[in-house]
């Protein structure tokens, strides 16, 4: 137990409940639900959840300097719209060209995010509620309310989303989870062995004091923001390969679903603590309970969101309450480890 | 390093240094140094320019006029990260930690190292050898979340170590610390005159800079009063030094009749916060209360308008114990407390002078219906602009609009409305001018004539000693004594006040 709570965080043993807890959703479905435990679900909740799972990894970003972004979801629409209209037009336009443009488009509506934020000085709430209207009436006025269909879309991103990375048995790891998983590993290593990592902690845990202690706070966040933006660009193309039809009304609520992720991953909402791997989690969870109940109760699409609304709540109070319980667990050793009473100074009878 | 830093060659001068904000001259034209290895103390009244000298010397602000010279070159400082790479480093009394960030990484995220890579093993490693040499064992992998202060301020200071401080900024880093806390932050600070470093120390505690100090500099109104070795200076001569003026004659003073005992506070004690605070307060009476800032005097304050109430002890209102636990409660007691944050807690600054007056008591103003009777209303803001000569077009002016001494006579109004019998003031005078700070007196004198008991908190010496019929005088949470008018000179408060004088046997 003590070298358990020298090399983990509170926050981390967190992460733990929340892979208990994933399968012990898992394991009432399978005995609830015929044939949930196949090869069929995991393909299915796997690539539903890459998609949210990047964005999720940005919005973790953002989470962590006390920050939040809400545009994501007009991002990730905006992005896919483009993207698409554009493969339609040029369907020479190489794979790597049409991510490049993605995450580029996304980047810069980050950057504008992000300035409004760190240089502008306004609240990140307010001018990403203000960008998420303004990006999705932008896709409403470049569109002019088309769609783009799938027959016009070029073969390879047609079959982008059933490629697989890796076949184990019938398991099927598709290219996009692996993708997701990838983006999951690099940034989960970058926020623990990156300054510009630790960066978005401290000012996230203390902005007072990181600006007294000279941390460059505004470049920090406004990087968070660009990366989130290119996060939601790069899920925009994942979207468009994944549904090939893209409407107006493309990705719309996926804000909410990065929150919910985000919040129910154990990322602190005001700042400071958690991980990208438990915002992995976060969205895997919500996912599998879902689609799970979509299919056990037959719980209509429209309680999707209150169901979401609930986990939310549910994973706020946990993460009071288990958070807290935890930390105080933690500095109690802490105490006991701490300066004693008694240092060698104060015993001068005590020749160590 | 220790090679190049002979002992005493000025590591960090101030010269010349003035600072305007607004209206207050900050700082006028002071110059200062900080030699290494040598430990200067620098003493002053709460507002005599101390902390606009250190936000200068880190680079949060820039002055206005002077020079800054680090090892006789002259320097910019344009922020806080030049400021530590230069080698000036501040401490504060609040120390600024991460709290979610481990030891180890709170010391060393300023770093400015080229690698972009965090090595966490070498990290710990290298806290460990830090928190080593500073003798404390501390694990450097935990969070700092939790950390007691003293704990927090070793950790802050292990980072300054880190950034191979020239010089060290410690501003009133023991005000929150216990005896045995301070005796090791002393050894620290020892450590490091020894290694060279430069140290700035303020403190209110004289018997402290006493103990550690080489050079004592004292500031008054923002200008330098007087800077000596610490042998040459003696407690009283730093106190007269501090604080200087004479008492202005326009606190004229006229006594009331002294009345019977209104409230009787017995040994009222919050954990942490105060202790033993123990006082008689009569009708008719100003009692003031002086002391430095984070004596705890507000605190008092709150406690008895049941804000934070206190956890033992026990207040007699009127010959009954009454026990108030929330402001409501202590209003129909007939308790008042005028808030020293106007802006925020005072009033509502976007609402009418008539709302702001009306609010602790719109239940009077309210019909049958649940409507209220704003005719009535307007009658009662009236009444106050009137006797409190509040200057307004009109009361239902926004309060926003009003200037400083105003607003201030606004909230008077609000309390006075509540019809109390005890007021509470909390710096009501701070940051108005001299003119509206004279009515001021001049009403609190007035209410006093009533029969009204006024409890005047206030940190401008000269005014409480004006105003008061006896003084208490606390520091850092514990009652010095209570002077009366005969006994209460600016020397004695001030004494008691930074904790020189034993405490007075009256009260």
């Amino acid at each position: 137990m003590k070298t358990l709570r020298r090399y983990f965080r509170p926050e981390q043993v967190r992460e733990l409940s929340l892979i208990i807890l994933l399968a012990a959703v898992v394991l009432l479905f399978a005995s609830q639900i015929n044939g949930f435990l196949s090869a069929r679900t995991f393909t299915r909740i796997s690539t539903s959840v890459a998609i949210i799972a990047v964005v999720a990894v940005g919005q973790t970003l953002v989470a962590l300097t006390r920050n939040i972004d809400l545009s994501v979801g007009s991002i990730v629409g905006f992005t896919a719209y483009v993207v698409g209209t554009q493969l339609a037009r040029d369907t020479s336009l190489s794979p790597l060209a049409a991510v490049a443009m993605s995450v580029a488009i996304g980047a810069v509506m980050g950057a504008i995010n992000g300035a409004l934020v760190s240089y502008g000085r306004a609240p990140a709430i307010i001018v990403t509620l203000g960008t998420l209207a303004i990006y999705r009436s932008l896709l409403v006025e470049i569109s002019g309310a088309k769609t783009v269909t799938v027959d016009s879309l070029p073969q390879w991103i047609k079959d982008f989303p059933r490629a697989d990375f890796l076949k184990i048995g019938e398991v099927d790891i598709r290219l996009m989870v692996a993708l997701a998983v990838a983006i999951v590993i690099v940034f989960h290593l970058a926020l623990t062995y990156l300054k510009f990592g630790r960066r978005l902690y401290a000012i996230g845990s203390n902005p007072e004091a990181a600006r007294l202690a000279g941390l460059p706070v505004a470049r920090t966040v406004f990087t968070a923001f660009v990366l989130c933006g290119a996060l939601a660009g790069l899920a925009g193309f994942m979207f468009l390969a994944r549904f090939g039809t893209i409407t107006v009304v493309a990705a719309q609520g996926m804000e909410l679903q990065s929150v919910a992720a985000v919040v129910v991953g154990g990322v602190n909402i005001f700042g400071g603590s958690g991980t990208v791997i438990g915002a992995l989690f976060g969205a895997t969870l919500i996912d599998t309970l879902e689609q799970g109940l979509v299919r056990w109760l037959q719980i209509s699409e429209f309680w999707r969101d209150a169901l979401l609304g609930l986990l939310i709540l549910l994973a706020v109070a946990t993460d009071a309450i288990l958070v807290n319980r935890l930390r105080r667990l933690w500095v109690q050793r802490d105490l006991t480890a701490g300066p004693r009473q008694s240092s060698p100074a104060q015993e001068p009878g005590h020749v160590a | 390093m220790t090679a190049t830093l002979r002992a005493n060659t000025a590591v960090l001068e101030m010269r010349h240094i003035s600072k305007r904000f607004d209206a207050t001259q900050a700082l006028d034209d002071v110059s200062l140094d900080l030699r290494a290895g040598e430990v200067h103390a620098l003493l002053g009244e709460n507002g005599a320019g101390k902390s606009t000298l250190i936000k200068i010397m880190t680079g949060i602000h820039a002055p206005d006029a002077g020079e800054i010279l680090l090892d006789g070159r002259p320097i910019r400082i344009p922020n806080a990260m030049q400021a530590q790479r230069m080698g000036i480093a501040a401490i504060y009394q609040e120390p600024m930690i991460f709290p979610d960030l481990s030891v180890a990484e709170n010391i060393f995220i300023g770093h400015a190292e080229r690698s972009p890579f965090v090595r966490w093993g070498q990290m710990a490693q290298r806290a460990e050898e830090i928190l080593g040499q500073l003798d404390v064992k501390l694990d450097a992998r935990m969070p700092a979340r939790g950390l007691p202060l003293a704990a927090q301020q070793t950790v802050e200071i292990a980072k300054a170590i880190s950034l191979n401080v020239r010089a060290l900024i410690m501003d009133e880093p023991t005000a929150s610390l216990s005896a045995h806390e301070v005796e090791q932050l002393f050894r620290l600070v020892r450590a490091l005159r020894q290694k060279g470093v430069a140290v700035l120390f303020i403190s209110h505690r004289l018997e402290e800079v006493f103990e550690i100090a080489d050079r004592v500099t004292i500031f008054r109104d923002g200008r330098l009063v007087s800077s000596r070795p610490v042998d040459q200076v003696t407690p009283e001569k730093a106190i007269r030094d501090m604080v200087g003026r004479e008492v202005e004659d326009f606190f004229a003073k006229t006594s009331a009749p002294r009345g019977e005992l209104l409230l009787s506070a017995r040994h009222l004690s919050k954990a942490g916060v105060f202790t033993d605070i123990h006082f008689d307060i009569h009708r008719g009476e100003v009692l003031g209360f002086a002391g430095l800032v984070g004596a705890r005097r507000t605190d008092v304050g709150l406690a008895l308008f049941g804000v934070e109430p206190a956890d033992s002890g026990e207040i007699v209102l009127e010959g009954r114990p009454v026990v108030i636990r929330s402001p409501q409660q202590a209003m129909q007691l007939g308790i008042a407390y005028l808030s020293e944050d106007r802006r925020q807690l005072g009033l509502t600054l976007p609402m009418s002078i008539v709302s702001n007056i009306t609010l602790p008591t719109l239940r009077r103003y309210t019909g049958r219906l649940g409507l209220l009777n704003t005719r009535a209303e307007q009658a009662s803001a009236e009444h106050y602009r009137e006797r409190l000569s509040i200057r307004a077009p009109s009361v239902r002016v926004e309060v926003s609009k009003l200037s400083g001494g105003n607003q201030q006579k606004v909230m008077l109004g609000k309390w006075l409305n509540t019809c109390p019998k005890l007021l509470i003031l909390d710096e009501p005078t701070r940051g108005i001018d001299v003119g509206a700070k004279a009515e001021v007196h001049h009403i609190i004198n007035a209410l006093a004539q009533e029969g009204l008991a006024i409890l005047l908190i206030s940190s401008d010496l000269p005014e409480v000693l004006g105003m008061s019929d006896r003084v208490l005088v606390m520091r850092e949470g514990r009652q010095m004594g209570i002077f009366s008018r005969a006994e209460a000179t600016q020397e004695r408060i001030m004494a008691a006040a930074v904790g020189q004088a034993p405490p007075s046997p009256s009260s």
